[in-house]
């Protein structure tokens, strides 16, 4: 269990918003929570791995991407919101996320 | 009276230019598209030169594709999807107004190009990259069109089988607008050594431009080429009810398989005049009416002369009439997407009521003596025009294009 900060939430926002910023050159102001990724951005579900790894990386997380794929598949991802609460989560839990 | 189909979109990239207009005009005032390979250092190569695509072919592909979309992709993709969003926009086909599941895409597609010149290495892309009907599900996905959607793959003819396909799907009333063509480069290490080895490519590294000579005496292989070819059929109703341009009428193909080597057409062009018959018997077009032959003109010793012969074989006296012309004197052979590129050059020859040279025709063969247009471009009234694709494999195909 880590504990999520302010500091970690403005941080996972951060980089969520500017990777889909970068990712589907679409201008940063215009990404909130309520942006659906798929009909808003075009976007695809590649993004979702690719985002999981940034986060791997940087947080050191240890955690299977079978274990996220579980808790996908009972809490699917639309939104921007959506997906940076599940960061949020995944990063506290670790793989307990699917316990949760 | 069945419905006619007719061609209301054409698109192609090429050696000679990154759309339809540029290449055309290039192509009528008979330059070579033929260089040094720039896309990697050929230097180990016994062929260092190819048609390759303008240099600002990723900048203009950037204007129609997305920076996302683009990483998924390989070169050969982001041709097709350009070449084909650029032939909807230019020709303001209504996409929109179309049943989804009326519309279809048929490719003609050998490879992806997922070869070592790709500089993309994230793993995660390796599969879409790879997959040959990538190339058909793009176009579905940028337009929405829900009806089929495959590739075809027979080797040096499988972008003309996919025009046939489509003329069927149409006939068939399975669809009623489809996006048909393909794409190709094969401008890697691997693909050209594996040719080399065949002995089947120019080795004229001392001069690119002249090295694709089809029909001369000294022809000494096909120069590879890469680039993209696309055509959009309809119904003639449908087009004519909008006021749709229409370039030419698609109105017959013939599709053959010779059964007889992997790598050689069948003596004497034996299976090339068979589909050549076919193709006019399947578009009711008398022989007399044909003025216009796109050759399949690869610059190998046996293609160019046994195409000549299938000609004279099917022809007969009016042989001699036919103008005839090899868009891979200036291209070089672009494979997967020959036929779809030199489909859409004769119906553009049908519609402009202009031919291309063959260019570097400055020292003929004297066993093949028709009209090969070596002079250069040619005004001409043209009722029907063929477009022979002949491939590895002995997979045929001829497309009959008739003036409307």
């Amino acid at each position: 269990m880590a504990e999520i900060t302010e500091a970690i939430k403005n941080e996972v926002r951060e980089i969520v918003l500017d990777f889909f910023a970068e990712e589907c050159e679409t201008d940063i102001s215009k990404i909130n929570d309520t942006t659906n990724i798929f009909d808003d951005l075009d976007g695809d579900s590649l993004m979702f791995l690719e985002l999981i790894e940034i986060f791997k990386k940087k947080y050191q997380l240890d955690i299977e991407l079978k274990t996220i794929g579980k808790y996908s598949v009972q809490n699917p991802v639309r939104t921007v919101g959506e997906l940076i609460k599940m960061q949020l989560l995944i990063i506290e839990h670790g793989n307990n996320i699917v316990n949760i | 009276m069945t419905d006619k189909i007719v061609i209301t979109g054409i698109n192609i990239i090429t050696a000679l230019g990154l759309n339809i207009e540029t290449s055309w005009q290039n192509l009528l005032a008979g330059k070579s598209g033929i260089k040094p390979i720039q896309l990697f250092d050929p230097k180990d190569l016994e062929t260092r030169f190819a048609g390759q695509l303008p240099e600002n072919f990723e900048d203009h592909a950037s204007q129609y594709i997305k920076k996302r979309i683009a990483k998924q992709m390989t070169r050969v993709s982001r041709m097709c999807l350009t070449c084909a969003k650029e032939a909807v926009e230019k020709h303001q086909i209504p996409v929109e107004s179309y049943m989804p599941e009326r519309c279809a895409v048929i490719l003609g597609v050998v490879n992806t190009g997922n070869s070592s010149i790709e500089k993309e290495t994230d793993e995660k892309n390796t599969i879409l990259k790879g997959m040959n009907n990538a190339l058909s599900a793009w176009i579905s996905l940028e337009f929405g069109f829900e009806g089929p959607n495959y590739t075809i793959a027979t080797a040096c003819a499988s972008s003309a089988y996919a025009i046939a396909q489509g003329y069927e799907l149409i006939k068939q009333d399975q669809a009623d607008l489809v996006i048909v063509g393909g794409a190709d480069s094969i401008i890697n290490p691997e693909e050209i050594k594996g040719f080399n080895a065949l002995y089947a490519i120019s080795t004229r590294n001392e001069s690119p431009e002249t090295a694709s000579r089809p029909f001369s005496a000294d022809r000494d292989g096909f120069v590879i080429g890469e680039g993209a070819g696309i055509l959009i059929l309809e119904k003639e109703s449908i087009a004519k009810k909008r006021n749709a341009k229409i370039y030419a009428e698609l109105a017959g193909y013939a599709l053959t398989s010779e059964a007889y080597n992997i790598m050689s057409p069948k003596t004497d062009g034996e299976g090339m005049a068979k589909t050549m018959e076919k193709a006019l018997k399947h578009a009711s077009v008398s022989k007399e009416n044909i003025h216009y032959i796109n050759a399949h003109g690869t610059s190998t010793t046996l293609n160019d002369k046994y195409e000549t012969l299938a000609i004279e074989k099917t022809f007969e006296q009016h042989a001699k009439n036919i103008a005839i012309s090899s868009s891979k004197s200036m291209l070089g052979h672009t494979i997967g997407a020959a036929g779809a590129i030199e489909a859409a050059i004769t119906a553009m020859s049908v519609h402009q009521e202009m031919v291309h040279p063959t260019i570097n025709l400055t020292n003929p063969d004297p066993e093949l003596t028709l009209d090969y247009i070596p002079e250069g471009s040619r005004e001409l009234k043209i009722t029907a025009a063929l477009s022979n694709s002949f491939a590895f494999g002995g997979h045929n195909a001829c497309l009959v294009f008739k003036k409307i």
